[in-house]
């Protein structure tokens, strides 16, 4: 009896998925998150399980791709495919910070922003997230590496400065709207304290909006992060990371187009499958 | 009345575009400041000698007080000082002044022509109600914004620097009909870029102007082919292009800063770089702070476009 129970459970759950990609953009969506997870498993167990490591010299400089080395070996001899998903962590993970804690500090400033009855300091905060969002994002972080001096932590923490006005901006104008909404009234009346409603019912609702937001600011941001490390302000060599890695087979492009092709390839790869959620995200959305 | 609310909201803009340039100049200013320890000493490294340091000290005018500094900064700037080079003595405004011509050529040339393939592009996949072609158009351009440029760069380069010899990678040549030669590769890598953006934000206008109500009385009232196209659909569904066109030239000045660089183009963006990989302070401020202010004001412009456009539009 209760195997047919759970049979039957888990064939309306299958049917479930099934209805659920059946929607418009699920397809976009099942092939983003599939695309990405294949990418994220294999940075971190490549490594592993390879029988190299990311900066160790395994044989003649630019071997073409083989069995051996599916590939190829760059101008050092190293393994470009360990290489290549050795970068993982450095590309997407440090994307991923660099968007995760402006998100946070961005939507905390903004429902601030939203809350907050003090004009003068309204007003004076608005300006400076303006700002800070005139500048291009690339251009500043760029320049601020000339004082900060180059390296993923400072790419973080730059991102971390400069990134979290655009949240600011999405979250206060949400709050203001949600502010108005009647959930909030009854939740006054219920007479609910002031922090249970900003933490239980403002905060979730705003922070829908910035997180589609973050999705397609995480394209940007892995562009951004292996952009400068191509122009040599980020990752240095010998580090794993695409973007260095590009800047490295650039010289040898004619002789040796692996060393630039499979990292660029990841790349794309990550920034393709994140672009694919998000517009099957918006599909949805949208209803059609 | 009409003119003089079109003024008033003129004026509110440009109110607001200033408040925002002071506030990028503050940044500009304050962006040294970041630096962990003197940035003198940074600059110079640990074997530098005492007197070297409070010498480039004086000349960052970091050597008074922070307040003074700021006065002195925005002094400058009222009168065009910019600060000059450490590295040759070269006057900041000079050198943007210098590098600026190519960046806009190539950044004028790339939209020119994004513009000219996006609209027939646009307008037909607009037209169409193929569920299966507006899918795959909306896909394929999703594709096209999230490569990397210096991404299809490095392609470009395999294909036709590499394999055949028609882009020189090497070397610029200002003269007009000698400096294309340089100039296509990065441009049509620009402009690929660019039309993938424009189509599809022109698409969903068109798409969103054709349910429009003046649309369905231009067709009963018979208005030409030609008339109808320009004036119905065209003109309001060109307001969200500019208006995301002018948001997006900040995007597109840092895209410039990479193709400059792999192409070896003498523009701001190059300059930027190396003044970056060389610490020149005085350089990267002033660079940085041109590039704040011109966004600034670039979406200044863009707006006002979008109001001329189409008076529905807020500003």
């Amino acid at each position: 009896m209760k195997r047919i129970d759970t049979a039957a459970e888990s064939s309306t759950r299958l049917q479930r998925i099934r209805e659920w990609t059946a929607l418009p953009g699920g397809f976009g969506i099942i092939t983003g998150i599939s695309m990405f997870l294949t990418i994220t498993i294999l940075g971190v167990i490549y490594p592993l399980i390879s029988p190299y490591t990311s900066d160790e010299f395994v044989g003649d400089s630019f071997e073409p791709p083989s069995w051996a080395h599916p590939f190829g070996l760059d101008q050092l001899g190293r393994d470009v495919m360990t290489r290549t998903f050795a970068a993982v962590p450095a590309d997407i993970g440090v994307a991923f910070l660099g968007v995760s804690i402006p998100l946070a500090i961005g939507t905390l400033i903004g429902i601030i922003l939203g809350i907050s009855k003090n004009k003068f300091f309204v007003s004076l905060v608005s300006s400076i997230i303006d700002g800070i969002n005139a500048f291009p994002l690339l251009i500043i972080a760029i320049a601020m590496i000339s004082f900060l001096g180059p390296g993923l932590f400072n790419v973080i923490i730059i991102l971390t400065i400069m990134n979290w006005a655009r949240y600011a901006r999405i979250a206060r104008t949400r709050a203001v709207v949600v502010l108005q909404q009647n959930y909030i009234e009854a939740a006054q009346l219920m007479g609910y304290s002031k922090r249970r409603i900003i933490f239980k019912h403002v905060t979730p609702n705003v922070s829908s909006e910035s997180l589609a937001y973050a999705l397609s600011d995480f394209i940007l941001v892995i562009i951004i992060v292996s952009g400068l490390s191509f122009l040599g302000l980020a990752a240095r060599p010998p580090a794993a990371e695409w973007g260095a890695m590009i800047a490295d087979g650039r010289t040898y492009l004619g002789d040796a187009w692996w060393i630039t092709i499979f990292p660029g390839v990841a790349l794309c790869w990550s920034a393709i499958s994140l672009s694919f959620i998000v517009e099957g995200l918006s599909r949805r959305d949208r209803g059609n | 009345m009409t003119s003089n609310l079109f003024l008033r909201k003129v004026l509110g803009r440009l109110v607001r575009a200033v408040t925002i340039s002071f506030w990028v100049m503050v940044i500009s200013f304050l962006l040294i400041r970041l630096s962990p320890g003197d940035p003198a000493a940074t600059r110079l490294g640990a074997g530098a000698e005492q007197e070297a340091v409070e010498a480039l000290r004086k000349q960052l005018k970091l050597d008074v007080s922070p307040l003074e500094q700021f006065t002195s900064y925005t002094a400058g700037l009222f009168r065009g000082d910019l600060g000059v080079s450490l590295v040759n003595d070269v006057d900041v405004l000079e050198t943007i002044r210098n590098t600026l011509p190519l960046t806009l050529t190539y950044i004028f040339l790339s939209v020119f022509f994004a513009f000219l393939i996006s609209i027939p592009i646009a307008t037909l996949i607009g037209w169409s109600n193929s569920a299966s072609i507006v899918y795959s158009f909306r896909s394929i351009t999703s594709v096209i914004i999230a490569t990397p440029n210096f991404f299809i760069a490095m392609v470009g380069i395999l294909l036709f620097s590499v394999q055949r010899d028609w882009a020189p990678v090497f070397g610029y040549v200002s003269e007009f009909p000698e400096n294309l030669k340089y100039l296509w590769l990065p441009v049509s890598i620009n402009t690929l870029i660019l039309v993938a953006i424009i189509s599809r934000v022109l698409q969903s206008s068109i798409v969103d102007t054709k349910s429009e109500e003046f649309v369905e009385t231009g067709i009963i009232r018979g208005v030409g082919r030609t008339r109808f196209f320009f004036y119905y659909i065209l003109k309001p569904s060109m307001a969200p292009t500019v208006v995301l066109l002018s948001y997006m030239m900040g995007t597109m000045l840092g895209a410039t800063v990479i193709l400059e660089t792999i192409f070896s183009l003498p523009g701001i963006g190059r300059e930027l770089v190396g003044a970056v990989l060389a610490s020149d302070y005085p350089m990267v401020q002033g660079i940085l702070l041109f590039f704040g202010v011109i966004t600034v004001f670039l979406s200044f412009i863009g707006d006002l476009c979008a109001y001329a456009l189409d008076r529905r539009v807020k500003i």
